[in-house]
């Protein structure tokens, strides 16, 4: 009996190896660096993609059954990139982040610059969010997650946006657990106030949800020490390397990092950069870079006012930090595996078999290029990322120089 | 969000040398002279200023310019007068069709404004000195045929939609300052286009207005024959916003030419140019007829190298052949307009009429979120992409400049003569090995491809790629 089983279960395993072998791949990447440290793999690789998954990491898959071929030779092969700051919660309103013109569309900025998921840095509160996700999350081909503001209202600009009475935690709870796949954190900043309620408020909800808080600024009554006193490890803090009089710099003014700061990164406390307009400064980058002070996640805090600024997209981003010192792989690591596990959602980031598709296949450029900071700073560099192609759910969703197309006759 | 707060500001302030507090204080004195003494005057000077120097006391200001007069004077003899320009553009190759100049040129820049393209501009004549040697610099590209009405209405299409996209993330990073909008909105919902987009843009944002009163708001919208009112239309063009407005569209119409029809006699009562998009005819209408007996000289023909032989009569025919009523509908002087899109560029049309000496008038986009992350991508890559059929440098750029400015009768753009507005981009021409995507999703290779390096609008940088205008950190 036992062995009658033993060739039953040996034909049937034949049989579905057999199966996965004739199963033709919808996409295949042959040849490309695959750097995926989730999995430890960091090597010249092919990737294989079936219904909008990875089927296979490995070297020389076949190219027989595969309907799309992409040569990525000389190429890197990486997670899609996670962009943590956004502000996408765009709609009709002048000057205004929520629903307002002041937001854009993820998917304006998104896949040219190698970015498969974005986070909305909540622009939207418990109030608005339903109108956040019908008019724009539903709508987008980029995935969009979201903080949500505990502030009801989300960003509005105005006096809303400090009244405490709209900071309902038991409301900001009830969207949470009616959205759980969307919204990842609750975002606290743009408070004037002195009264710690909001904070407090804000981590209540995280506790209640099992959910890190986004930790803005524009909290000037706050000092920096009390907000990172009062974050628990794996809360986020973002505009990180900003010099303006409304927060500290984490930089001191002879150029080393605080050691406040240092012991809260030792703590757990995750520092996002949320570059925008006026988040990015050199003299704070540059010392906190060559100190070991590195920034867990490239939040681009894309909006209006960064889009066309020093900021530009979040390659951009990434480059500027390259060529400030972080080496390459350092650089991959924070663009899409470490706010994959920062946002709680071990399910993107990585290229695991099974895992969502979501790729960015991006080329190393050399030549003479330069970054700008909030002032109209440059730093010179020599190494650029840029996106050949994208894949959103297996799906080529940018492709550069035709890599995925067939040249004409 | 962390916006340029006013706390920059006041650091602004706080950083600028002793020289420049001095010299800002005497030009607000010596404004306030100059109102009083001369009130006519006061209309060349703007509301912010006037409301400013409201506030202040005259007798005081006085007192402070007695005492500020001899350091302004001795300023004055260590030359730290104002420059004679505020920007420089330095070392670049000019391509200024209009001007019919293809050569190393110095661009000088004043009040948002050319103040002088000569071989050689001295650089302590100017506040700022970029240089763009090694690259080239043109006037600021005009994208004539773009979708920018971007709003909410989620069941609809383009007007106050979602398949719109709001300009200024697109225009700027590709180097162009201009934009014209190809009928998303028609006379009944422009002002709120206005309003919403345009009054909000830092691109220049024109428009056609569609025939149809309600523009691109759904298929069935625009079949509707009682909402293509030439009247109304024309009035909107001519008395309403003819600062905005450049001409007439007519689009994703099913039925005969009745509509084009409505579209030209609205633009003969208007004098503006009229651009059609002759598609979803199913059987197609004839191109020949639309271009020798419905369309005036000057009105435009769009999509011209579409590829959808079932609802749109292509240029080229099956035997790979520019149909020889095309040349002569461009000698009449119809305007081919590209209007690369979604679904209307394919390489084998392209391709064959560029190689019979057949080339589209102008390049554009027609940016809409299904182009944008397409074989489109945005004016710069569709611009190399002719390149890469063989068109040159300088003729891509003046399909993209100096010929939209003609055809939408706005000669004050597209060009850099002397006291236009400066819009003006830099490109670096990027030597490699790059491809180039039709709507079939076919590949042609090009070694060229234009990167937009620095974008001016009215004199200020408004894109900086690689941070030509920044102040290099290194040196601090």
């Amino acid at each position: 009996m036992d062995s009658y089983f033993k060739v039953i279960f040996g034909l049937i395993t034949t049989l579905l190896i057999s199966n996965i072998y004739a199963q033709e791949v919808d996409l295949l990447l042959k040849n490309g660096h695959v750097f995926d440290p989730a999995n430890q793999v960091d090597t010249i690789a092919d990737v294989s993609i079936l219904n909008g998954r990875i089927a296979e990491v490995s070297q020389n898959i076949s190219s027989e059954t595969a309907k799309v071929i992409v040569d990525a030779t000389g190429l890197f092969v990486v997670p899609g990139l996670i962009d943590t700051h956004t502000h996408v919660f765009v709609g009709p309103e002048a000057k205004k982040f929520a629903n307002g013109i002041y937001s854009l569309s993820p998917d304006d900025f998104s896949f040219k610059a190698g970015v498969t998921t974005v986070v909305d840095a909540g622009t939207s509160g418990w109030r608005n969010f339903p109108q956040f996700k019908e008019q724009v999350i539903d709508h987008s081909k980029t995935r969009i997650l979201a903080f949500l503001n505990i502030a009801g209202h989300g960003m509005t600009g105005d006096e809303l946006e400090s009244d405490i009475s709209e900071m309902n935690v038991a409301k900001t709870v009830e969207i949470i657990n009616q959205y759980p796949n969307t919204i990842v954190g609750i975002k606290i900043g743009h408070y004037n106030g002195k009264d710690w309620t909001p904070f407090e408020r804000t981590i209540e909800a995280g506790e209640k949800t099992d959910r890190p808080i986004f930790v803005e600024c524009h909290l000037p009554e706050y000092t920096l020490e009390d907000q990172l006193a009062h974050m628990r490890p794996g809360d986020i803090i973002t505009h990180t390397f900003e010099n303006i009089s409304e927060r500290k710099p984490v930089v001191d003014q002879n150029g080393t990092v605080l050691p406040v700061v240092m012991e809260a990164k030792e703590r757990g406390i995750l520092f996002d950069v949320g570059h925008g307009g006026a988040g990015f400064w050199f003299d704070q980058g540059i010392p906190a870079i060559e100190q070991g002070f590195w920034p867990n996640s490239f939040g681009t805090d894309l909006h209006r006012f960064s889009m066309n600024a020093g900021m530009k997209d979040f390659l951009n981003v990434m480059s500027k930090f390259l060529n400030m010192g972080i080496p390459l792989k350092e650089v991959f690591k924070r663009g899409s595996w470490y706010p994959a596990k920062a946002i709680g959602r071990n399910d993107l980031g990585h290229l695991g078999v099974g895992a969502v598709a979501d790729i960015a296949v991006l080329r190393l450029r050399k030549g003479s290029f330069g970054y700008i900071d909030a002032r109209n700073n440059l730093l010179k560099g020599d190494q650029k990322l840029e996106a050949e192609l994208t894949i959103k759910d297996g799906k080529i969703v940018w492709d550069l120089n035709g890599l995925s197309a067939k040249p004409i006759d | 969000m962390h916006l340029v707060s006013n706390d920059i500001a006041k650091q602004e302030y706080r950083v600028m040398p002793f020289s420049s507090v001095l010299l800002y204080e005497l030009e607000k004195q010596k404004n306030l002279f100059v109102l009083k003494r001369f009130p006519k005057l006061q209309s060349h000077i703007s509301t912010d200023s006037l409301n400013q120097l409201n506030h202040m006391n005259f007798h005081t200001n006085l007192n402070r310019l007695r005492f500020l007069l001899p350091i302004f004077l001795f300023a004055i003899s260590l030359g730290l007068h104002a420059q004679e320009y505020d920007l420089l553009l330095k070392g670049g190759h000019l391509i200024d069709t209009k001007n019919n100049i293809n050569t190393p040129m110095d661009i000088g820049i004043k009040d948002g404004k050319i103040k002088s393209v000569t071989k050689s501009i001295s650089g302590k004549k100017a506040e700022k000195t970029i240089d763009i040697s090694g690259y080239y610099v043109t006037p600021g590209l005009i994208d004539m045929h773009v979708h920018v009405f971007m709003g909410n209405q989620l069941d609809d299409y383009i007007a106050n939609a979602q398949t719109s996209v709001m300009p200024d993330g697109f225009t700027f990073r590709s180097g162009v300052t201009t934009v014209v909008d190809a009928g998303s909105s028609g006379w009944r919902n422009f002002p709120l286009f206005k309003e919403q987009t345009i009054d909000k843009a830092k691109t220049r944002v024109l428009a056609l207005l569609n025939i149809v009163g309600h523009g691109m708001k759904s298929r069935f919208d625009e079949q509707n024959l009682s909402d293509m009112n030439p009247e109304m239309t024309a009035y909107s063009i001519t008395k309403l916003y003819p600062e905005i407005l450049v001409g007439i569209k007519a689009a994703h119409y099913w039925g005969g030419f009745d509509q084009v029809d409505l579209a030209v006699e609205a633009g003969k009562r208007a004098n503006v140019p009229v651009m059609v998009d002759f598609g979803e005819h199913d059987p197609p209408n004839s191109i020949e007829s639309l271009f020798m007996e419905h369309l005036r000289p000057g009105d435009i023909f769009t999509h011209t190298y579409s590829y959808g032989p079932t609802q749109r009569e292509t240029i080229v025919d099956e035997n790979d052949k520019v149909k020889p009523f095309v040349f002569k509908a461009q000698e009449r002087g119809i305007v081919f307009d590209v209007g690369h899109g979604g679904g209307a560029f394919s390489w084998r049309q392209a391709v064959p009429a560029s190689q019979q000496g057949f080339k589209a008038n102008v390049i554009s986009t027609d940016l809409h979120t299904q182009s944008m992350n397409a074989g489109m991508k945005d004016l710069s890559n569709v611009l190399s992409k002719f390149m890469a059929m063989g068109f040159s440098l300088e003729d891509v750029i003046a399909r993209a400049t100096w010929a939209p400015a003609q055809v939408i009768g706005r000669t004050d753009l597209g060009h850099l003569d002397v006291g236009a507005e400066a819009d003006i981009a830099v490109f670096s021409l990027r030597e490699g090995d790059f491809g180039f995507l039709d709507v079939r999703r076919n590949t042609l290779k090009g070694n060229k491809k234009l990167e937009t390096q620095l974008t001016l609008r009215a004199g200020k940088v408004v894109w900086d790629l690689n941070g030509l205008a920044g102040t290099d950190f290194s040196n601090k």
